[in-house]
């Protein structure tokens, strides 16, 4: 019967990102995807994306690093990370069925993010870097990177300079984001990420002390990454990576709706698995009769 | 994470303190492992969002039992539940057993809880054990009446209930040094009183209640300060504990 084919025939979920052929269009969100959970998410992801690394080793900072919210958690880790020499060691922790390798990097400084950013489009393993700019700038009176178009602009071009042959993401945070997009544009990203957590605060009233201060990620900020996300990429040329609250196949639709390419999983992957988000997101696609990249912008109205 | 949906077998409430046992053949868990576990009616929302980690307090014939304390909206929502819960496989590193000689568990408040499963692991192995648990004055008689039941050969300690007053336990202990061994389950200031009497003397194994989100070393939020190579760094409680050697710890 045809419609059994129809509903049976495989559907199409790779997506081009920058030239980079991705299988499907989950990608780890950077700081969500431990080398000991590699083998949990097979499958799922279309890209390897490890957790944040810096020039130095961090140690990171003092618990408690998580609080539970509405919808949500807030987390205040500190960019804990073995420095980048180690990480280049122990590469092939991450090389997985040949998926390819995005390195998120954040440093103090734009002449340390250029430097990261020389030493690997040296390495032949890693695919992309995606700038992760709501670090502060210490030359800046610890503002953050991504606090407005001039130090967006600037990091960018200095990474871009030192990083020619290989795809450049920025990462941004919802305030301000559709200038800081267009300045990351300009200075040479080849895409945005959209968005980092949300700056949020968690009181314990009993105590009468600040428990957590550190950003908000899950389901709870997933409206405002769709509105960053379908603002940005009216503007811009470049692909946009939905980022944040997504837990569900569903999730991944509303963002490639809203103009995302691909679609980054973060808390959503501790509370469900990846997999199943992505049995969803087929689910979908078959029903609406399309491919993942033909998701992108299909808003209708 | 993967959460297994499991049939609840029954629940018990005493006190401010709840006991969920739940069907669970999927292997055994180790004394001091721990299972994420979310009410499954959150099951596809996100209210509570995150699974909430529990040692494994017991486990015998396909049947594995979780004691927690209610406290929050989450815990009462896991406490309310009599139909599935959705669990995560037991994780993490659990109590390394030694079959040398006499061996000595501590725990208090809570913190008993992977007590009962050790203490059975090494009454299995033939390893002569004593346990010692701390009973604060606020506990209702429910709960002591369970602890009694459950630990039959404990010597129930008594304190006041706070923090602070936890190393009481340690006062009627004696001589550390009759023992090959200790493992100790219960809050901060008990386990760093124990550390310091321990240390040089008798190994300590220690296991430690964090805040937890991915449970799977990912997200570094369980973070445990620890000596390394000489200089102090953070551990996850989820892959590289949640039991720990009492002189790795940076406290």
């Amino acid at each position: 019967m045809v419609t059994h084919r129809a509903a049976n025939a495989a559907v199409d979920l790779a997506v081009d990102l920058c030239g980079i052929r991705l299988r499907t269009p989950l990608v780890p969100a950077a700081g969500t995807l431990g080398k000991e959970a590699l083998a949990e998410v097979a499958g799922a992801y279309g890209a390897i994306l490890p957790k944040t690394v810096t020039p130095g080793p961090r140690v990171g900072n003092p618990p408690p690093r998580l609080a539970e919210a509405p919808s949500g958690m807030v987390n205040s880790i500190g960019l804990q990370n073995p420095g980048l020499e180690h990480f280049l060691e122990n590469l092939g922790d991450y090389y997985k069925e040949g998926l390819p390798l995005f390195v998120s990097v954040a440093a103090d400084t734009v002449g340390e993010f250029a430097t990261m950013c020389e030493r690997l489009a040296d390495v032949e393993r890693v695919a992309a870097v995606e700038l992760n700019l709501s670090c502060p700038n210490v030359e800046h009176g610890g503002l953050q990177f991504c606090a407005g178009p001039r130090p967006v602009a600037e990091v960018v071009a200095a990474c871009r300079t030192a990083f020619t042959e290989k795809a450049l993401f920025a990462k941004l945070t919802s305030e301000g984001v559709v200038a800081n997009a267009v300045a990351a544009e300009e200075a040479g990203a080849d895409a945005l990420t959209l968005i980092n957590t949300t700056p949020a605060l968690v009181v314990d009233p009993q105590e009468r002390r600040v428990l957590l201060r550190g950003g908000l990620s899950g389901p709870a900020i997933k409206p405002i990454a769709l509105r960053a996300v379908y603002e940005v990429s009216r503007v811009v040329g470049v692909p946009v990576i939905g980022c944040g609250g997504v837990a569900s196949g569903t999730d991944v639709a509303e963002f490639m709706l809203a103009g995302a390419t691909a679609v980054q999983v973060g808390a959503g992957s501790f509370v469900r698995e990846p997999r199943e988000m992505l049995e969803e997101f087929v689910v979908y696609l078959k029903d609406a009769k399309l491919s993942a990249a033909e998701l992108t912008s299909a808003l209708g109205g | 994470m993967k959460l297994h949906r499991v049939e609840i077998l029954s629940r018990q409430r005493f006190g401010s303190h709840a006991l969920l046992r739940y069907r669970w053949r999927e292997g055994a868990p180790e004394p001091g492992q721990f299972v994420m576990v979310r009410p499954r009616v959150s099951a596809q929302v996100s209210d509570p969002f995150l699974n909430k980690p529990f040692f494994a307090h017991d486990y015998g014939d396909g049947m594995m039992s979780l004691l927690f304390e209610v406290r929050g909206r989450g815990t009462a929502l896991l406490a309310d539940e009599d139909d599935e819960l959705a669990v995560s496989e037991p994780l993490g590193k659990g109590f390394a057993l030694d079959d040398g000689g006499l061996v000595l568990l501590v725990g208090g408040g809570v913190w008993v809880s992977p007590l009962k499963l050790l203490s059975r692991s090494l009454s299995r192995s033939g390893t002569p054990h004593e346990v010692y648990l701390e009973i604060p004055s606020v506990a209702p008689e429910a709960y002591r009446a369970w602890i009694s039941e459950n630990y039959p050969a404990a010597t129930l300690v008594p304190t006041d209930g706070s923090k602070e007053a936890s190393h009481i336990v340690l006062d009627s202990l004696g001589d550390l040094g009759r023992y090959s061994g200790i493992y100790a389950s219960g809050p901060d200031p008990m386990l760093a009183a124990l550390r310091n009497a321990s240390v040089d003397r008798v190994p300590a194994q220690l296991v430690l209640r964090e805040r937890m989100a991915c449970a799977n070393g990912s997200c570094y939020g369980c973070a445990v300060p620890v000596w390394r190579d000489g200089s102090r760094t953070y551990a996850r409680a989820c892959v590289e504990g949640p039991v720990f050697s009492a002189e790795a710890l940076a406290w």
